[in-house]
């Protein structure tokens, strides 16, 4: 049975990707970023997945989403997971909630990853106050395993919480090579968010 | 050498827990359960995994998972739990297994292929047919937990510490739903286990056997707290990030119930209430890290839990004193700037 079942999710990630079309991203504005009213203005090109993880979640990749990778997660209210959930059943997804401190922002994607990604190994390194898109939030950076490659990688968020909505902005790539390599054209795009 | 080359991958996994201390405590739970002469061959695995489970390869690798170390409540259920694991070792059946082993592993190959072009989470997948891959039949299952009791059965531990262990995990996975708001399962089963005779089925006929065979008489409850007692931190971190809040509330009963409520298990508490953080977690997790400290659990964190439980239900000037003192205490502390943020403004 579970065989079968690995076959289906094989025919059907297959027609996913042969379905799949993935954009160019061109330097310049882009509204409406992640269904949302969050936009940026980037000054090199990116690729947009057309696979989008949840609702108001937009992912951007320059040599692929394992090697770098930009996550919008875009004016997520309150009562809502950052992501779609793979097992709403069995393993729910922690939701944004109300009244949330600038530090529950990093805590909730550790626990998004740890339930979703299983990533048993994940730490939050350094968090600080900083501006999104003129608002008060929070900047982070974080580590973590996946238990399916072991690969370390590395990561550098900010996220805000306006008039009860979360917006999150996260950039992941490998700790080796790849993070330092791309690090700083997202901290860029940062600069040019706008909600 | 299939089996060589995956005890290699665990012996490089960055998850894997080399500590020495830990990985003699565990060994020496198994050596006391299924004799010193059977447990020389085994080599066995630590891994930070927050879930029940061990397992067997036919190469004499064992898997032992460090939610397993957090649930059970004495040595004499872990031995019951690696004797039992043993036991299909002895019984010849993961080599059985690994006959239809090929086909799963190029399954995994694939899925691994397509879910990094297509950016979907292949780990579960991954984990469920590992699953398959080492599961055995139920008259399999039977076969090794009664060779298992009768291994208790030899030692200093009780029998009765393998029915039990069945009993936790029925009750952790009804606090689980309740939890949830879902009703309580009728018929248990979870994950890894469906393969398994239902949890029920185990914890009767186990009971029934040790009933028969009573074993020693020492579960050794203290031993265990002593062996795991440095990494319980970590443990219990790992499991209240996972978003089950009825579980963890059931692991953390179930370890107050050997303990007594220790300062490090309410520190533990009001971290999960906060996590949850509604209006009334938040007034209880202020409490439970209030009681933590009065208990001696004087660590930086446990002001910082307080103080951001208090801030976040309102109650800013208690909270961004407790908070001042976090940052008192840990000025170097990896958040300074941000707790530092929320005590100005």
């Amino acid at each position: 049975m579970i065989m079968y079942r690995a076959l289906l999710t094989v025919s059907a990630i297959g027609f996913a990707v042969a379905a799949g079309a993935n954009s160019l991203i061109s330097p310049g504005p882009q509204a409406k970023i992640a269904r949302s009213n969050l936009s940026a203005s980037p000054t090199f090109e990116w690729n947009k997945l057309r696979y989008r993880g949840g609702k108001n979640v937009e992912i951007w990749t320059m040599d692929g989403d394992e090697l770098n990778k930009v996550s919008f997660y875009g004016a997520i209210p309150v009562g809502q997971p950052i992501f779609r959930e793979a097992d709403k059943k069995n393993a729910p997804l922690p939701r944004v909630t109300a009244n949330m401190l600038i530090t529950d922002i990093p805590a909730l994607l550790e626990s998004t990853y740890r339930v979703q990604l299983n990533t048993s190994q994940m730490s939050i390194d350094s968090q600080e106050p900083t501006l999104v898109a003129g608002y008060k939030g929070i900047k982070f950076t974080y580590s973590f395993i996946r238990q399916d490659d072991e690969v370390q990688r590395k990561g550098e968020a900010v996220g805000a919480v306006v008039a009860d909505r979360l917006y999150l902005v996260t950039y992941e790539a490998p700790a080796i090579h790849f993070f330092d390599k791309d690090v700083e054209k997202f901290r860029q795009l940062v600069t040019t968010l706008k909600i | 050498m299939e089996a060589d080359e995956a005890e290699r991958a665990l012996r490089d996994s960055p998850l894997t827990i080399r500590d020495e201390a830990l990985n003699a405590y565990v060994r020496r739970v198994l050596c006391n359960t299924v004799g010193q002469d059977r447990c020389r061959s085994v080599r066995i695995y630590i891994l930070e995994v927050p879930a029940l489970n061990a397992s067997m390869r036919p190469n004499g690798a064992m898997v032992v998972w460090s939610g397993l170390l957090l649930r059970v409540r004495s040595e004499a259920e872990l031995g019951s739990v690696l004797g039992h694991e043993f036991a299909h070792f002895e019984l010849r059946h993961t080599l059985n297994a690994f006959k239809r082993a090929r086909s799963t592993t190029d399954v995994m190959a694939w899925l691994s292929v397509l879910g990094g072009m297509s950016n979907t989470n292949t780990s579960l997948s991954q984990l469920l047919l590992i699953g398959s891959f080492y599961r055995f039949s139920r008259d399999q299952e039977k076969e090794a937990d009664l060779l298992g009791l009768r291994y208790l059965a030899a030692s200093s531990y009780p029998t009765i510490a393998a029915s039990q262990i069945w009993q936790h995990m029925m009750e952790e996975a009804d606090a689980t739903a309740i939890g949830r708001k879902k009703k309580p399962r009728q018929r248990y089963s979870a994950g890894f286990f469906d393969d398994h005779p239902t949890e029920l089925n185990r914890a009767i006929y186990l009971a029934d056997a040790a009933s028969k065979a009573k074993g020693g008489n020492e579960p050794r409850i203290s031993g265990h707290q002593a062996g795991i007692a440095k990494f319980l931190p970590l443990f219990l971190a790992d499991q209240i990030k996972l978003n089950d809040f009825g579980g963890s509330e059931y692991v953390l009963g179930q370890l107050a119930s050997a303990t007594g409520w220790t300062g490090e298990l309410l520190y533990a508490r009001g971290e999960l209430y906060r996590t949850r953080g509604n209006p009334r977690d938040l007034a209880s997790a202020a409490q439970f890290y209030d009681q933590a400290i009065k208990a001696g659990y004087t660590t930086p964190e446990a002001k910082r839990g307080l103080g951001l439980s208090l801030l976040r239900n309102g109650q800013v000037t208690d909270g961004k004193a407790a908070l001042t003192e976090y940052l008192r205490m840990k000025p170097d502390a990896s958040d300074a700037k941000a707790i530092s943020a929320l005590v100005t403004n």
